[in-house]
């Protein structure tokens, strides 16, 4: 059951904004309603006003102008299934598919996932490896952001009350880049993802750039620059020589917490298994590779 | 566009086709309107947070939880619920396929299956298995085991169903006149029926289950005793006459009303004049209420009604069926968070749950004793000070708590001398393991509906599985005669021991009496986990063997965590522990349990009554044992197995079944002494139960005018299929159509008395109440038939609908007119089972012995301790499978609820709040964790219930766990003693097995 609220319907971005600077605290953006409305329910969250940004012009468009640019009202469903997503990104477009279960796909959008800023989500680990920009609107102008900038801490983001987010801007990774999500639990929200790019030179035989984000273990996401320093410049062949010590370097950046999720000491030794995995599936993606990827318990690779 | 927004909007929306404007407040979420504005109930609210699917409905095609979603969206849209997707009387293919697949339970989560699986198939019309277990990712099922839903969407279901035994074969139309009535499988003359005089002897009719009358019966007839055994069914009875309804696969009665979504569950009913209550509940473990003041909520526009613990002078305000303990909200102390201690009764739910804001409570909070050895360590903290009052049952007299400690009761069962049989034993094996406290999650959470009449009786619509019982409790508590009680219970969405005994009732009925007006109370499945959950356990065992691997003692000390109230938990404690030993022959035991008092959510009855946290511990160390003396599990277990009719304890019903049976066809279909990947392993183990003794269960059969029956029964149908078995029970005994046949929903005011749906006992015993009703109206029948006939009543025999002899034929309806010499009037037949209490050790014999064995094949991702089961295989010694696939439907749900526990699930307490109590962060078994599963019956008829039935439904669940663990030590070495077998936990025992030194002494 939901508290009474009045509900808004502007416009445009700039008339939201307006509305967000004049309600302040008492108001907050709404779009799938997938998490905000969860927590309304459960009183966390009681709003007098949402400001309905589903309807704003360009809020709900994916365009390609070099970089990917995800409205924030689109929707997991709309990315997994747009062609341009899927030939530009193709993996943000496999992870859309695994993101929570369908129905929240069905309605649940790109800002909303990031704007909340749940620590145990998908799409921010992905996007940090395509060096996302998210782009803020306010009664001030336009600002952007790097995601890594934005993301703060669990729940926790650098927009400020009388600011949306309308998009994020992802630069798609260069053509036959290798590339992995993987994520593990048991609970409904994973326990840790791992998102693994190799950026290979024109023969494909050796790494010229990596990227590696491991997101559900810290309050936010992180890079590790640690490892993407050890792969650059690995022979694909060779990967698998340092998937012991890549894990190990993941395992070192992360400082996660006893949760329900797991102990401290487990949660560190799953970022070195499943950075070690995805690193093999990608070298195997490197070498187009036939062989099936495997197949872990409770685990989902896209 | 105004600054000020808007608080409502007229929407466009055609709904299932029809165009419609409602006027909306912008804050209405779509399940509510679609609910409550537009009477479309199909939808359901459970888990409430996206989890499970219930409330699916589709939005232009796309699934979306209606729960939480504006309604406001809907504008312009169109939106399809359950009772749009059939077309007229022509149901949806999709709808088709589950009644057909048996996919169909409780029913409370099939309005959104079938929305999700429509919407897949309307997208990709042949999905591939994975595409289907993806779009199920969201779709939570506690009674299926998701299996034949599973197969249902992938519509292979008609070749499945054809190869099942009892099978009529497949029928793609609903609703036609036969549909359900297939002919017999082989043509029978009369003498070879059921109905008729050879098959009477047979199948019993003049033993003890079989009054009327209820008169006291002797030892001999009881059921449990050897000459009942003889009487009833016996060995061999399966190759008795044949039988029409009897062992077939009809589709269930509630079949079409649940794929339909009009099937009603109490949270569905309108009452004229009903207020909405919600609960304030303690934020505390344990604390002193100093003040609760509900001034300024009585202020509030809309309130009809407050209550408080200080209000309830007018009644007694405590209940319980062991002890009467718990106050219906909390007087001066809460004792577990989540206590309710305030109520509220308004015009609307919103205004409800605005008021539990202005009741201003001061806690002080105290210590609080969170786990069992907080609650056992000297000077704990109290959960209760006083002498409970004794439960309402004469057979629960005996239960006594310790004075001044938080032991809530102590059980004990010896035999012979176990400490001299161990000391002697070549082998002793002993450990301590531990079970966790889990949550039912039946996904209808509690509700109950209440309404006072001007003549001071009470009428409680409520979600329970003993009405019987709650009639009961709430007869003493408010001081009316029983008669004055009524309890209605319309369908249950899922049960699993939740919904025993009285939980919303009480408080529910007390806020209307005060606000004099019927009140609703529906629960959230979050406040689910402040009702009950199952009792966890620390079972010490140690069991002695001979060198050549014969049993000689269990010695058994286990405490259950009965929670801050006892419910039914030393009942669950004292009946458990009484079969600690298992399915074997043990000459010495020493058996003992306490439950114990913590301030945690009262822990009651769940599926396995107990037994699952015994047999974790007993059949672990029956593998333990085997590698000890370098034998194989199966034959260790075989070579110490009860055989039929041997004694469990003196006094008690013998053995009655074959265990060898179904151990052997366990280990055969799990391939035990075929040859196992490297990465596989294999392991079994067994279980005993008994069910209910004294047990009562009573039941009317009406013959009508028109030849059509009623059966008026206090079964509760909660997906189990009772409504089906009871129908094809009296339609097998009446030789009518099933079709001809309603079995009416249980109400306290018409249907008669029935101890209680739970502990596997409604086929054995309602259902042979049934039998014996209907037996007496066929007597009936044949007398007056035999009159009018001029012939021996023996000659005579039941045919479609008439007595027949060689030459004659009288219908049903020209029998009843020859009765009454008019065409009216009918056949009353009356049924009483009462085996009553004999000299067996717990005061009553069961009326059978629950009994399976479970055989798994795992594998382990080492690395991260993930535990995956590839295959099961589940083997129940069933009697008669009265109805094979709704018998073996709610198996394989069986199995998989025990996966939870054996895998996931686990109410995680910190800091003395429970942590995990909602869907979101309690992980129950999705589809996709389901194995390659196989629930097969051993099938002797030697069971007490009609046609040599027996009960079934809790004995798939009980072997999962230590089948697992033991596959699990087979493969890995490692042996673990706490569920559940968390990635965590096996990765750590993994650990520590590779490298002792390092990780000794660190919890597994």
């Amino acid at each position: 059951m939901l508290r009474p609220f009045a509900l808004h319907r502007p416009g445009t971005a700039e008339e939201a904004c307006a509305l967000l600077a004049t309600l302040g605290e008492d108001a907050a953006p709404y779009a799938g309603g997938t998490e905000l409305l969860l927590l309304m329910k459960l009183g966390l969250l009681r709003p007098r006003h949402l400001v309905d940004v589903k309807r704003l012009a360009g809020f709900d468009v994916i365009t390609d102008g070099g970089s990917l640019t995800l409205g924030a009202a689109v929707t997991h469903r709309a990315v997994e299934r747009s062609p341009l997503v899927a030939a530009r990104c193709p993996l943000v477009a496999a992870v859309a598919r695994h993101v929570a279960n369908v129905r929240v796909r069905n309605v649940g959008t790109v800002g909303g996932n990031l704007a909340f800023a749940d620590p145990h989500s998908d799409l921010a680990t992905l996007f940090l490896t395509l060096d996302a920009i998210v782009q803020l609107v306010s009664p001030r102008g336009r600002r952007e952001l790097a995601l890594a900038d934005f993301t703060r801490g669990a729940w926790e983001t650098a927009r400020a009350a009388d600011e949306l987010l309308a998009s994020v801007r992802l630069t798609p990774w260069p053509q036959g880049t290798a590339a992995v999500y993987v994520k593990f639990g048991v609970h409904e929200r994973p326990t840790l993802g791992v998102a693994l790019a190799l950026v290979l030179d024109a023969s494909r035989a050796r790494v010229t750039e990596a990227r590696v984000a491991v997101g559900c273990v810290d309050p936010r996401p992180v890079r590790v620059p640690s490892v993407e320093a050890r792969l650059r410049g690995v022979a694909v062949p060779e990967l698998e020589d340092v998937a012991g010590a890549i894990g190990e370097l993941a395992a070192a950046a992360v400082e996660p917490d006893d949760d329900l999720h797991g102990s401290a000491d487990y949660k560190r030794e799953m970022v070195a298994v499943f950075v070690r995995r995805a690193l093999r599936i990608a070298a195997g993606r490197a070498r187009g590779a036939s062989t099936p990827i495997p197949q872990f318990p409770h685990a989902v690779i896209a | 566009m105004t600054a000020g927004g808007v608080s409502r909007l007229t929407i466009r929306a055609v709904v299932n086709g029809r165009p419609r404007e409602l006027d909306v407040p912008t804050h209405a979420l779509l399940l509510d309107v679609l609910r409550d504005d537009l009477d479309l109930k199909g939808a359901k609210r459970s888990c409430d947070s996206q989890v499970c699917g219930a409330c699916t409905v589709l939005v232009d095609g796309l699934a979306v939880s209606a729960c939480t979603y504006l309604a406001v969206e809907a504008d312009g849209r169109a939106i399809v619920t359950v009772e749009g997707l059939a077309d007229g009387d022509a149901l949806h293919p999709i709808q088709e396929a589950f009644i057909e697949a048996g996919a169909v339970q409780c029913g409370f989560c099939t309005a959104g299956m079938l929305l999700t699986a429509r919407a897949l198939l309307a997208e990709n019309p042949t999905p591939t298995r994975e595409q289907i277990l993806h779009s199920l990712r969201g779709s939570l099922c506690r009674c299926t085991g998701y299996r034949k839903i599973v197969d249902a969407m992938e519509a292979r279901h008609g070749a499945r169903v054809e190869e099942r035994p009892g099978s009529a074969g497949t029928r793609r139309t609903f609703g036609g006149e036969g549909a359900m009535s297939g002919p017999p499988a082989t043509p029978t003359t009369p003498e070879e029926r059921p109905g008729s005089a050879g098959a009477r002897r047979t199948f019993g009719g003049e033993g003890a289950m079989s009054g009327p009358p209820a008169t006291p019966t002797t030892p001999e007839e009881r059921p449990g005793s050897a000459g009942a055994r003889r009487t009833f069914g016996g060995v061999g009875a399966m190759s008795g006459p044949p039988l029409k309804w009897i062992g077939r696969s009809v589709r269930r009665v509630d079949a079409l009303e649940k794929v339909t979504g009009r099937a009603r569950y109490v949270t569905d009913l309108v009452v004229p004049g009903m207020l909405h209550a919600r609960v304030l509940r303690s934020p505390h473990a344990h604390a002193r209420l100093a003040r609760v003041d509900a001034t300024r909520a009585r202020a509030l526009p809309g309130v009809v009604a407050v209550l408080t613990g200080a209000d309830l002078t007018w009644c007694d305000p405590y209940c319980g069926p062991a002890f009467r303990d718990r106050p219906i909200l909390a007087i001066d102390v809460a004792r577990f968070e989540g206590e309710p201690v305030a109520a509220v009764a308004a015009l609307d739910e919103a205004t409800a749950e605005a008021a539990l804001d202005l009741i201003d409570v001061d806690y002080a909070p105290q210590p609080a004793a969170i786990t069992l050895e907080e609650a056992l360590a000297p000077g704990a903290p109290l959960v209760h000070t006083g002498e409970p009052l004794a439960g309402h049952f004469a057979d629960l007299s005996s239960l006594k708590p310790e004075p001044g400690t938080n032991v809530c009761h102590r059980f004990r069962f010896a035999r012979g001398d176990a400490a001299a049989a161990l000391a002697g034993a070549d082998l002793v094996v002993e450990d301590t393991y531990r079970f966790p406290a889990v949550q039912h999650y039946a996904m209808e959470p509690h509700a109950a509906v209440a309404a006072w009449d001007e003549t001071g009786s009470l009428t409680v619509w409520a979600s329970t599985q003993n009405p019987y019982s709650v009639r009961v409790e709430l007869a003493k508590m408010f001081g009316a005669p029983l008669s004055r009680i009524r309890v209605v219970v319309p369908h249950l969405g899922g049960g699993f021991g939740s919904k025993t005994y009285a939980k919303l009732e009480p408080l529910t009925a007390a806020l209307a009496h005060v606000a004099r007006r019927p009140v609703r109370l529906a629960i959230s499945a979050a406040e689910a986990f402040q009702t009950v959950r199952r009792c966890s356990a620390r079972v010490a065992m140690r069991v002695g063997f001979r060198r050549d691997g014969a049993l000689v003692a269990v010695e058994c000390d286990a405490q259950y965590d009965v929670g801050a109230y006892a419910d039914i938990g030393p009942r669950v404690v004292q009946k458990a522990t009484y079969t600690a030993t298992g399915p074997y022959r043990v000459p010495h035991v020493a058996l003992g349990a306490a439950a114990v008092y913590t301030h945690t959510t009262p822990g009651g009855a769940f599926r396995g009554f107990g037994v699952p946290q015994l047999a974790w511990a007993l059949e672990s160390l029956f593998d333990v044992a085997a590698d000890r003396l370098g034998r194989d599990p199966v034959d260790l277990r075989r070579d110490n197995l009860l055989g039929h009719g041997e004694e469990f304890a003196p006094g008690d019903t013998p053995i009655d079944g074959k265990y060898e049976e179904s151990l052997g066809r366990a280990a055969e279909a799990i391939g035990w002494t075929q040859a196992l990947a490297a990465d596989r392993g294999r392991g079994v183990a067994a279980m005993l139960k008994a069910s209910i003794g004294p047990s009562v269960s009573e039941a009317i059969v009406r013959l009508h005018a028109d030849g059509s029956v009623t059966v008026l029964a206090s079964a509760v149908e909660m997906g189990q299929g009772t409504r089906t078995v009871l129908s094809q029970i009296a339609a097998e005994v009446l030789a009518v159509p099933l079709e001809r046949v309603t079995v009416v929903p249980p109400d306290t005011a018409i249907t008669p008395y029935d101890q209680t749906t739970s502990s596997s006992r409604s086929t054995t015993m309602t259902g042979r109440a049934v039998q014996v009703a209907a037996e007496d109206v066929r007597e009936q029948l044949l007398r007056v038939a035999a009159d009018a006939l001029g012939l021996p009543a023996r000659d005579l025999a039941l045919e479609d609908g008439a007595v027949v002899s060689a030459v004659q034929r009288l219908t049903y309806p020209e029998i009843l007119a020859l009765r009454f010499g008019m065409s009216g009037g009918e056949l009353i037949g009356r049924g009483v089972v009462a085996p009553g209490r004999s000299a067996a050790p717990l005061g009553g014999s069961t009326p059978f012995w629950e009994m399976a064995v479970g055989a798994a094949e795992v594998s382990i991702d080492e690395e991260t301790g993930a535990v995956k089961v590839e295959r099961y295989v589940s083997v129940a010694d069933v009697g008669r499978a009265v109805n094979p696939l709704v018998l073996e439907g709610q198996d394989e749900g069986g199995v998989v609820q025990g996966l939870g526990h054996t895998l996931l699930e686990e109410m995680v307490y910190t800091d003395g709040h429970l942590v995990n109590g909602t869907l979101l962060l309690y992980r129950v078994p999705r589809a996709d964790d389901v194995p390659a599963l196989a629930c097969r019956f051993v099938e002797n008829a030697d069971g007490a219930g009609p046609f040599g039935a027996k009960g079934a439904g809790e004995g798939s669940l009980i072997p999962v766990s230590p089948a697992v663990a033991n596959a699990l030590a087979r493969l890995t070495g490692v042996r673990l003693r706490d569920l559940p077998l968390t990635p965590e936990r096996v990765w750590r025992a993994l650990r520590a097995r590779k490298d002792p030194e390092t990780h000794a002494g660190e919890p597994s």
